[in-house]
């Protein structure tokens, strides 16, 4: 379990406070997304996660190790695997399996346990037939798969994941999403930045960031049917939900709090056949 | 896209030599290049050449790697033209003082310019960074003792191979972006012109500077502390290596009996 207390952050020592206070638990094998409008904190909360960043105020706990105590950093960024924005300014091998072993590298392992992991991580990525590729030839999607391949390689229990969908393809997109949910389903911790409400509702928790405090918490469910909450800081609702909405604001009896494309799909197929 | 000195995966058998070896064979050719006469050199470079070309570089990729260095080498060839010690012959331009010899010294080291490009070429395309970096690790060794870093200077080289080729990418977009804007070089004087480039290398420099700081991060996210590490490289020499060093140790006494023979 991933613990942060009333964590305090701020980058200059006469600035504006980046994290206020925030307090949360993330459980093992959890699927948390966090929104939020830009600058409201998600990446300074994600860099504490594995130490990067360490609370000026309060603790965090990444499954019983405190990360102000140096001799944990270690230990806590294999278990907490971060994939930044972006890939180009975090890969740092020339070919991929060079990249995918410089975790491994580091935690002093011997050459023939990191090239098992090198391959394995590889593979749980799908990209193994990427691995003599040099980086610079690499589509942004693939990239994207070689830094998860290369946090991988660390055998993480959890990954931050920094908006890895953004500047790609939707075919791209839907190719690192469906890695992601394969991690999920393997049991690894997911904790992912995104701006896009589609692949929000695919969490089982949502958790919405604001000016540095945690402003809600709860399923997608319960997230998205605060819609005057969201409003007020600009979050826009899942498209289904806007439809839906906005059949209600027409007078159809329909439900609001709806997330997803099928339970839409039924709320309007009922609503074909009562007519 | 393949950049200067990038390595391409391939399966012949200069690949399968260790890197030591071939980081060897380097090293004694360039010494072997810059000492030995012209003649033996001229065939030593139609050799490396030959064994370019038989092992997947093309002759376009030798000239993407000699195109950055043209300037150099126009410089070296000029120098050699105009600056030779004894003018030798007839003058060919009699008022800049361009004789024959000097034309002829002009070529002999631009030939020896381009051998050096193309055995660097042919190590550096050929052996993949990591097995690169863990030669030059295995060499530096012996100065741990005397408490030098290594393993730092190993990852500071890897770095180096990785970001140089972005670098390059990072300046051509800079430069497409500011012709997006109506900066097209080429249509300036030369004070318009050293603007624009020093625009450019601002540009190139500040987008490094936020890059290395989000790159030493993404090290750090992966348990990088300076110090020992380890490698998943693993040298070993083997006998293609042995044949490798017989056959290459045959040839530099060839050349090197040529060299007394013809000079």
């Amino acid at each position: 379990m991933i613990s942060f207390k009333n964590v305090h952050y701020r980058y200059e020592p006469e600035g504006i406070e980046a994290l206020r206070g925030v307090s949360l638990e993330i459980n093992d094998h959890e699927h948390v997304v966090l929104i939020g409008p830009n600058g409201c904190g998600k990446t300074t909360f994600i860099q504490h996660l594995n130490a990067l960043l360490l609370p000026a105020v309060g603790s965090v706990t990444v499954d019983g190790l405190d990360t102000q105590q140096a001799h944990n950093h270690a230990k806590i960024r294999t278990l907490v695997g971060m994939v930044f924005q972006n890939p180009d300014n975090q890969i740092i091998g020339t070919t991929v399996e060079e990249d995918v072993a410089f975790g491994p590298e580091n935690l002093r392992l011997p050459p023939a346990e990191i090239r098992k992991r090198v391959t394995e991580a590889l593979d749980r990525a799908e990209i193994g037939d990427l691995s003599l590729r040099n980086i610079e030839n690499l589509s942004g999607g693939e990239k994207r798969l070689v830094a998860i391949a290369g946090v991988l390689a660390m055998r993480p229990r959890y990954i931050a994941f920094d908006e890895p969908t953004a500047f790609l393809d939707p075919a791209a997109a839907d190719r690192v999403l469906e890695i992601i949910d394969k991690l999920r389903q393997e049991g690894i911790g997911i904790i992912h930045i995104t701006h896009n409400m589609a692949q929000a509702v695919l969490a089982e928790r949502v958790v919405v960031m604001n000016r540095g405090i945690i402003f809600l918490d709860g399923t997608p469910r319960e997230i998205f049917g605060k819609v005057d909450e969201l409003q007020q800081i600009d979050i826009l609702l899942p498209q289904v939900t806007q439809i839906l909405i906005k059949l209600r604001k027409s007078g159809l009896p329909v439900c609001t709090d709806i997330v997803n494309v099928d339970e839409a799909v039924g709320q309007i197929q009922g609503l074909i056949k009562k007519a | 896209m393949y950049d200067t000195g990038t390595f391409i995966a391939g399966q012949s058998l200069i690949y399968k030599l260790d890197p030591r070896v071939k980081l060897a064979f380097t090293v004694t050719l360039s010494i072997f290049i810059l000492w030995a006469s012209p003649l033996p050199i001229l065939f030593l470079g139609v050799i490396l050449l030959l064994t370019a070309l038989t092992n997947g570089i093309t002759l376009r990729t030798v000239g993407q790697s000699v195109k950055p260095l043209l300037l150099f080498i126009i410089l070296i060839f000029l120098a050699h033209a105009l600056f030779a010690s004894e003018v030798e012959g007839a003058l060919f331009v009699s008022y800049l003082g361009i004789s024959l010899g000097g034309i002829q010294g002009g070529f002999i080291a631009v030939w020896r310019f381009l051998c050096l490009i193309v055995a660097a070429v042919l190590l550096t395309m050929t052996t993949a960074p990591s097995r690169l970096v863990a030669a030059i690790k295995y060499f530096l060794h012996p100065l741990k003792f005397l408490r030098v870093p290594v393993d730092d200077i190993a990852v500071m080289i890897t770095l180096a191979l990785r970001m140089m080729p972005a670098l390059l990418l990072q300046k051509k977009k800079i430069e497409k972006a500011q012709m997006a804007r109506g900066g097209e070089l080429r249509r300036f004087g030369l004070w318009v012109r050293a603007k624009y480039f020093l625009s450019l290398v601002l540009g190139v420099l500040l987008g490094t500077f936020r890059r290395a700081d989000e790159l030493a991060l993404a090290m750090e996210a992966r348990a990088y502390a300076r110090g020992e590490r380890t490698s998943a490289v693993e040298l070993k020499i083997r006998r293609v290596d042995y044949l490798a060093i017989l056959l290459f140790c045959l040839m530099i006494i060839i050349f090197m009996a040529l060299n007394l023979f013809l000079s």
